[in-house]
């Protein structure tokens, strides 16, 4: 990397937003502070960000709103810091497009961990994660509802999974019968969760496979491919 | 006799209503029972002074009673005696005494002693001198005959004797047939009660529907309060139940704005705390010692978690988060894999699956709370799931020392924890137990917290199957 990477950072509380930017800039990025979402919106037009990090609750226009005008028109990843933690407004965060969430108080490195996974990824990929907005996919018996994060069985019964089991079976499902390596898995669903980093591509599989597969033993759904990786097989229908 | 007694108001009040008139009827028909009772036995001592009196009258004169005139089956014969037909073991009866010697004395008859007697058998010594045996004459009684009445004669009662000293010591007898008039009085009763009943329990139907309406409609608010709740129900109803409708609507106007009021307080202790909290985890950053930092962080978790267990209790029962069916082993394993993954001794062996109307993430907190606190306590945690009827029983088992039965109870208390020292440094809010058993019954289940025969301690959560 030639360049410095350029964080944009939207916090309403200085006291939290000083210390985090120092620490950023000791950490060798360049930061652009912004208490309120006006100023954020001048800096934007005013400079090049590779990423945003946007506080939700703030006076004026929130945090929500800011994300939906910069995933609307630009492509800069987006990181929610929040105070809040209820589950549904994690899953509205995401929704409107933001690439991670990190609830206060936060690890400082564990943030930084996160801002590199989301760059890679945005700049693998060009755009950023799929859109799984509302979508549905339909696979051998089992429904999985992304704006839930629900897995639903055929008695219409829910399925619980940890957040990186519905990663691993989002990313799996939406490539279906596309083969993926440990490392695209891992590049794909990693960052969303603090354990992620230790956990093993293949001890996440064999517990998801104990959960939908008749015999764990023998999958039928997630098949292992020698050498290779991973693959959904069967038909997937997306709703 | 108690499945049915009505549980209504209204169905209360009608039963009461109902058998107070029962009652008073049931007293007035004995009454007038008893009135007509005694009606028949004046009317037949009356036949029988006038047998006597007629008796007298004919022994006066000198003219000889032409035969035929007074058929003897139907008049009877007098009977003379020397001693009295009413004897010494007869129980007497002092106004009909007293009324057949008036009636004596008027007709110009003097008798030296009276004695008059009911009786249900006649003695055989009486059987031929007995009046009113005629049936017939009894429906052409003009009396009788005037009042409609065309029904068969009714039965004997019994008999009336009168027994009277003449002046020379001797004793004329006659007994009379005492009539049996009721079956009129039953029918007649019956009708009046009916009639009661249609023109009382029809308007008290209609007034206790008219009290109970508003108060159905106001259980059915105050069973489905909901805070926030801005529409006032509808005054209705007599005005002591619209003046009840006014102060229920006032008052949960004033709980509703108490727990907004607690809602934006709550919310502003979780961001105004959380953000300093965050700005605090950031400067922790800077210290150099790596022991010291850890502590701070360890430090910043544990108000975190305080924070945050302290906010889902008050929050509770106002979560937004809908209730699914859910797959109970799937949800077992997810909070166990968590606990793996942090190194921890936890077995559970997948069954049957189960399925339980849950708001998950709440459950899966009160599951974790239930773990971790075995792993706290225990060195390892044992899960199994047991159904019965329609109640789900999730058992997290410890092999620690337990608890005394007397202090179980106590166990839920907010802050209480198990060990005499408070020292952070063994984790927990001690909030988990009062936060996983509010998270139970909200889903209408519970905590049970037994000790296991073979030492440790048996957490077990209740919940309903969906």
């Amino acid at each position: 990397m030639t360049h410095k990477i350029h964080i944009l950072l939207v916090d309403d509380e200085a006291s939290l937003r000083q210390p985090l930017a120092e620490y950023l800039i000791k950490q060798g990025y360049k930061v652009q502070q912004a208490s309120d979402a006006s100023v954020a919106r001048s800096l934007l037009n005013a400079y090049d960000f590779d990423i945003i990090l946007l506080d939700i609750m703030m006076p004026g226009e929130d945090g929500l709103s800011l994300c939906r005008f910069v995933t609307d028109k630009t492509d800069i990843p987006v990181i929610f810091i929040s105070a809040r933690t209820e589950e549904t407004e994690r899953i509205i965060g995401l929704e409107l497009g933001a690439d991670d969430y990190v609830t206060k108080p936060f690890s400082p490195r564990e943030l930084v961990a996160r801002i590199k996974v989301v760059l890679r990824r945005a700049e693998k990929s060009g755009t950023k994660q799929i859109s799984t907005s509302g979508a549905a996919y339909q696979f051998s018996g089992w429904t999985l509802k992304c704006d839930k994060r629900s897995l639903i069985d055929a008695d219409g019964l829910n399925i619980s999974l940890s957040t990186g089991e519905y990663q691993m079976l989002l990313a799996l499902v939406s490539r279906a019968g596309k083969v993926l390596n440990r490392d695209q898995l891992l590049d794909i669903t990693q960052g969303r969760e603090a354990h992620a980093f230790d956990r093993a591509v293949d001890n996440q599989i064999s517990r998801l496979r104990r959960k939908i597969e008749s015999d764990p033993k023998n999958p039928e759904i997630i098949k292992t491919v020698w050498g290779g990786g991973y693959v959904l097989a069967g038909e997937v229908k997306s709703l | 006799m108690i499945r049915l007694w009505p549980k209504s108001l209204v169905g209360q009040l009608l039963l009461i209503v109902a058998l107070m008139l029962l009652l008073a009827q049931g007293v007035n028909s004995f009454l007038l029972y008893r009135g007509a009772q005694s009606q028949n036995l004046v009317e037949a001592s009356t036949s029988a002074v006038s047998r006597i009196a007629f008796g007298q009258d004919r022994q006066a004169s000198d003219r000889p009673m032409r035969r035929g005139a007074m058929p003897a089956q139907r008049w009877g014969r007098l009977k003379y005696s020397a001693n009295s037909a009413v004897t010494e073991d007869m129980q007497r009866l002092p106004e009909l005494e007293m009324r057949a010697g008036q009636a004596f004395a008027n007709m110009g008859i003097v008798f030296s002693d009276i004695r008059v007697t009911f009786t249900r058998n006649l003695t055989t010594d009486m059987t031929g001198h007995l009046i009113g045996t005629n049936r017939r004459a009894w429906r052409d009684n003009p009396i009788n005959r005037s009042m409609g009445d065309k029904r068969a004669p009714p039965e004997t009662r019994g008999f009336v004797i009168i027994s009277a000293q003449q002046a020379d010591g001797q004793w004329i007898s006659i007994a009379s047939v005492v009539r049996e008039r009721t079956p009129l009085l039953v029918r007649t009763l019956l009708f009046q009660t009916i009639t009661i009943y249609l023109l009382m329990l029809i308007p008290l139907i209609l007034l206790g529907r008219y009290i109970s309406r508003p108060l159905k409609s106001l259980t059915a608010k105050a069973h489905g309060f909901q805070p926030g709740e801005t529409e006032d129900l509808a005054e209705q109803g007599p005005p002591d139940m619209r003046e009840l409708i006014r102060a229920f609507n006032v008052m949960s106007s004033r709980v509703s704005s108490m727990i907004k009021e607690k809602d934006v307080m709550l919310g502003a202790i979780g961001h105004d705390l959380r953000t300093p909290l965050a700005a605090l985890r950031v400067r922790v950053e800077n210290v150099e010692d790596d022991v010291e930092r850890e502590r701070m962080v360890a430090g910043i978790e544990d108000i975190d978690h305080t924070l945050d267990d302290i906010l889902s209790l008050a929050r509770l029962g106002r979560s937004r988060e809908q209730s699914d069916p859910v797959d109970i082993r799937s949800l077992i394993e997810t909070i166990v894999d968590e606990f793996t993954d942090l190194g921890h001794e936890v077995h559970y062996q997948r069954g049957d699956k189960q399925s339980a109307l849950i708001r998950e993430t709440l459950v899966r907190r009160a599951l974790r709370n239930l773990i971790g606190n075995a792993i706290l306590y225990g060195k390892a945690a044992d899960i199994s799931v047991e159904k019965s009827g329609n109640k789900l029983m999730i058992n997290v088992d410890d092999d620690g020392p337990g608890i005394p039965e007397e202090k179980i109870e106590a166990m839920f208390e907010p802050f209480l924890r198990g060990e005499a020292s408070r020292n952070r440094a063994t984790g927990g809010s001690g909030l988990g137990l009062t936060l996983a058993r509010a998270i139970a019954r909200d889903h209408g289940g519970d905590i049970i917290l037994t000790n296991r025969e073979q030492g440790g301690l048996r957490a077990t959560l209740v919940l309903p199957t969906g």
